[in-house]
């Protein structure tokens, strides 16, 4: 597949992609890890507060999308990593046995002032469950390299 | 310390959530799950990338500045209940804004994070408010590594 650089992503581009079922058990082992909260941990606990149930916590919905990108769009880009993000919006709940997906918007995109074989590429993501419920938002900017003069154009 | 209900806040408020130090296996565990990119997994790699060398995913940064945050709280309502006090019911985070990673976490970083209290409002619901809280991780020379404003539901104890 071709590498894909700053200039594969026109603005207004819309694409959608990524497979991913979330267990229970990597549910409770990223919060073990990094967000130990009731909600995030045990069925039970979880049911009787404002979740209503077991729900991943919003740091592994992000990390999640970030699998989902990397997989999809990231590692066969030019991409150099991200100055920041503009917001992320906690939706939905993402429950044990959701199906997740993402959808992709390309909002902006220039050359880096300061580095000229970079450019900037503001982008939306949605991540969706098998409803094609929008669980999560996030919006904000990837660096990618800028083709080399020569490289065709796929 | 800050307390645990909504009205315990006031903007300005700070606190220390503590320090972590980044192994070179947390950053390459990490990585493998969630973001295998070359900078994250591969030191040659790494060094050829904008990033100059293997780097901490910011979404490993931010996940343990929210172990942090978590691990004080249930301090603190630990506490709450020792002392036959009722803990406030947990409030669920509704999002991020403003989130930045200035500079690299490096195998060995010992990132210091902290909290301000940066918003305060109340919202339909009468029993939550909700507050927004910006955190900020500097590593041992200084440098701030992270920041962000996390929004979250906080219990009011006037409901």
């Amino acid at each position: 597949m071709d590498r894909l650089y700053f200039e594969d992503f026109p603005v207004g581009e819309v694409v959608e992609f990524g497979d991913r079922i979330v267990t229970a058990e990597e549910i409770v082992e990223f919060a073990r890890e990094f967000d130990p909260q009731p909600f995030h941990l045990d069925e039970a606990a979880a049911r009787e507060s404002m979740a209503g149930g077991l729900i991943a916590s919003g740091w592994h919905s992000a990390a999640l999308m970030m699998r989902i990108n990397c997989d999809e769009v990231f590692l066969r880009s030019s991409a150099q990593g991200s100055p920041g993000i503009e917001s992320i919006d906690w939706l939905k709940p993402v429950r044990p046995g959701d199906r997740l997906s993402v959808r992709r918007m390309t909002l902006a995109a220039r050359p880096s002032r300061s580095r000229p074989d970079i450019g900037v590429v503001e982008m939306r993501f949605e991540l969706m469950n098998q409803n094609h419920e929008v669980v999560m938002r996030q919006q904000g900017s990837v660096f990618f390299g800028r083709r080399p003069n020569g490289e065709a154009r796929k | 310390m800050i307390g645990l209900w909504y009205e315990d806040h006031e903007v300005g408020q700070t606190a220390s959530l503590g320090a972590h130090r980044f192994t070179r296996e947390a950053i390459l565990d990490f990585a493998r799950r969630f973001d295998p990119q070359p900078f994250h997994l591969d030191e040659a790699a790494a060094a050829k990338s904008i990033f100059g060398g293997l780097c901490a995913s910011g979404w490993h940064t931010v996940s343990v500045s929210m172990r942090l945050l978590v691990d004080g709280r249930r301090a603190q309502r630990k506490a709450l209940a020792t002392d036959g006090e009722k803990p406030p019911p947990l409030g669920l985070g509704r999002g991020v804004r403003d989130l930045r990673w200035p500079a690299p976490v490096r195998p060995g970083d010992v990132i210091a994070f902290s909290l301000r209290v940066e918003s305060l409002r109340e919202t339909r619901r009468p029993d939550w408010g909700l507050i927004g809280m910006r955190i900020v991780g500097v590593n041992q020379d200084g440098r701030e590594v992270c920041a962000y404003t996390l929004l979250g539901l906080a219990a009011r104890r006037s409901a």
